[in-house]
């Protein structure tokens, strides 16, 4: 079975009402505009991301601070650790639980990695965000609203896989993350019209299948 | 679906993948419409007093200066919010093949062309004129279609339930009926197509109609005699606001029947029809048990 998606597990959701100021300085808030928080811990760092940033396109949230944890969720320090921690930030609670169900809601229905071996051994992440929000523009310096390829896989077929999809869409780079990063693994947002994102994430899925199938191309 | 789970399940298809895409978490359901009370407004008069009783229409809400109260605003945009999320609701994957329907698709690709494109929801795609073509029981007296239309929500709540009284009152009147099937994507005038195709004389759609302020959960059914393209509206007739709070879906069947025996005898449809008696006369038992969205408080 290939390409069979891998549904994230979200491992702690947490809401502050009112944090402390040290805390809110701390994970990236700004005490004169926020006062509640919003926190979440799940085992795929890269759906959070961008189930993080869905949460800013419903609600008047800001992601202040998200990280992905070390060595990923295989790894992790803690039962409720996983792969990564992301935090809202916004005026009040109201906004902060908007913004969760959003955040819920796209990790249950709609980022997920998918299996790109049968075995079960390489994971990959050929995500199409169709409009972007606050905290992915501001990540990237595209533009809010534009179209993404968010694409994710292990080091070698995620390299071999990004050249594949520029070669064969019409994207540009918006950022490029080499291996390794925290959980090992390679990353690229590629920006393009939507059409053209989706012929990124199609190309590159393909590839990151054929390096599996083939790892030591002639 | 997601842009991503669709262009994963094309690649899969491509790469000679047979197994479909596992089903995605069932999609969170619409609540129901929310129920708010309202203060009286000293100067109402007792008409809209009554009226309001009558109706889940926002009638006889007063006003503050020269705007409406905050709550009823409120209000205002929460149900807004339902017939939202109602347009935005798909039917389920699998779920036409469950409910034994046989699953016809419309020209459109995707949610968003079908909001756009209304002239590609008219039509059958060759699959489905190829289903149609070898599974569909021909030259029946009624052929109904249940699709999802603006509330793919409604259709799934309730079709089956319109679809069942009508097939038992079509049984009593000595009607036969046409094989079960459900469309996606579909636009009212599909019934032109599908009917023409089965050589139905007469073709009922009953899809999710466009939602109104709180209503997500709506069906409408449209009748048309000698189905066949190029029909235009004043050739259909129409019976909207099946749903809990209006015609009952479990009694829809009683009138669309009759409806259909009336074409069927006098041989067309639409403004020339003569109405009959069973279809117009008012349900009065539906209409007493709407409850109220707008209360008022004395």
């Amino acid at each position: 079975m290939i390409l069979e998606p891998i549904r994230p597990k979200i491992l702690s959701v947490q809401r502050i009402p009112h944090a402390h100021e040290e805390v809110l300085r701390a994970y990236g808030a700004n005490p004169a505009k926020h006062t509640s928080l919003g926190l979440v811990t799940c085992d795929q760092d890269d759906s959070t991301y961008v189930a993080l940033d869905e949460a800013t396109k419903h609600a008047l949230v800001d992601v202040t601070y998200a990280r992905s944890l070390y060595a990923g969720a295989e790894y992790s320090s803690g039962r409720l650790s996983g792969e990564i921690i992301g935090v809202i930030a916004a005026a009040g609670p109201t906004e902060i639980e908007v913004g969760l169900s959003a955040l819920i809601e796209c990790l249950e229905h709609d980022a997920c990695f998918y299996h790109g071996d049968d075995r079960g051994e390489i994971a990959l992440f050929p995500h199409v965000v169709t409009s972007i929000g606050h905290y992915l523009a501001a990540e990237s310096g595209l533009e809010f609203g534009s179209s993404m390829a968010y694409l994710v896989a292990p080091p070698i077929e995620g390299t071999i896989a990004v050249d594949r999809a520029l070669k064969e869409a019409r994207v540009r780079v918006a950022k490029l993350f080499t291996p390794p990063t925290e959980t090992n693994y390679m990353a690229a947002w590629l920006s393009g019209e939507l059409s053209e994102c989706k012929a990124a994430a199609s190309a590159f899925a393909e590839a990151v299948l054929e390096v599996g199938r083939n790892p030591r191309s002639q | 679906m997601s842009t991503t789970r669709e262009l994963i399940a094309e690649l899969r298809r491509r790469l000679g993948e047979d197994e479909p895409l596992p089903p995605p978490a069932p999609a969170l359901p619409i609540p129901p419409p929310p129920k708010r009370v309202f203060r009286a407004v000293k100067a109402q008069s007792n008409y809209l007093r009554e009226a309001a009783e009558h109706t889940t229409a926002l009638v006889g809400i007063g006003r503050v200066g020269t705007r409406y109260a905050t709550e009823v605003t409120l209000q205002f945009q929460s149900e807004l919010a339902v017939a939202q999320n109602a347009v935005a609701s798909l039917l389920p994957e699998g779920w036409r093949e469950a409910e034994g329907f046989l699953p016809l698709d419309t020209r459109v690709r995707d949610h968003e062309e079908y909001l756009l494109r209304p002239d590609l929801g008219r039509r059958l795609d060759e699959r489905s004129l190829l289903l149609l073509e070898e599974h569909a029981e021909r030259n029946v007296d009624v052929q109904p279609i249940l699709a999802d239309g603006l509330s793919a929500q409604a259709c799934v709540q309730s079709g089956s339930s319109v679809l069942n009284s009508l097939t038992a009152e079509c049984a009593r009147l000595g009607l036969t009926v046409g094989t079960p099937m459900c469309a996606r994507f579909a636009r009212v005038w599909l019934q032109d197509e599908i009917g023409q195709a089965v050589g139905a004389k007469v073709a009922i759609i009953i899809l999710g109609e466009r939602p109104g302020l709180g209503t997500g959960d709506g069906l409408s059914a449209y009748l048309v005699h000698s189905p066949a393209i190029g029909n235009t509206d004043g050739d259909r007739n129409m019976i909207s606001n099946i749903h809990s709070r209006g015609l009952l879906p479990d009694r829809a069947g009683v009138r669309l029947a009759a409806l259909a025996k009336a074409m069927l005898e006098q041989g067309l449809s639409g403004v020339k029809l003569k109405l009959p008696v069973a279809a117009t006369e008012v349900d009065s038992s539906a209409i007493h048990s709407r409850p109220a969205l707008v209360e008022l408080v004395p």
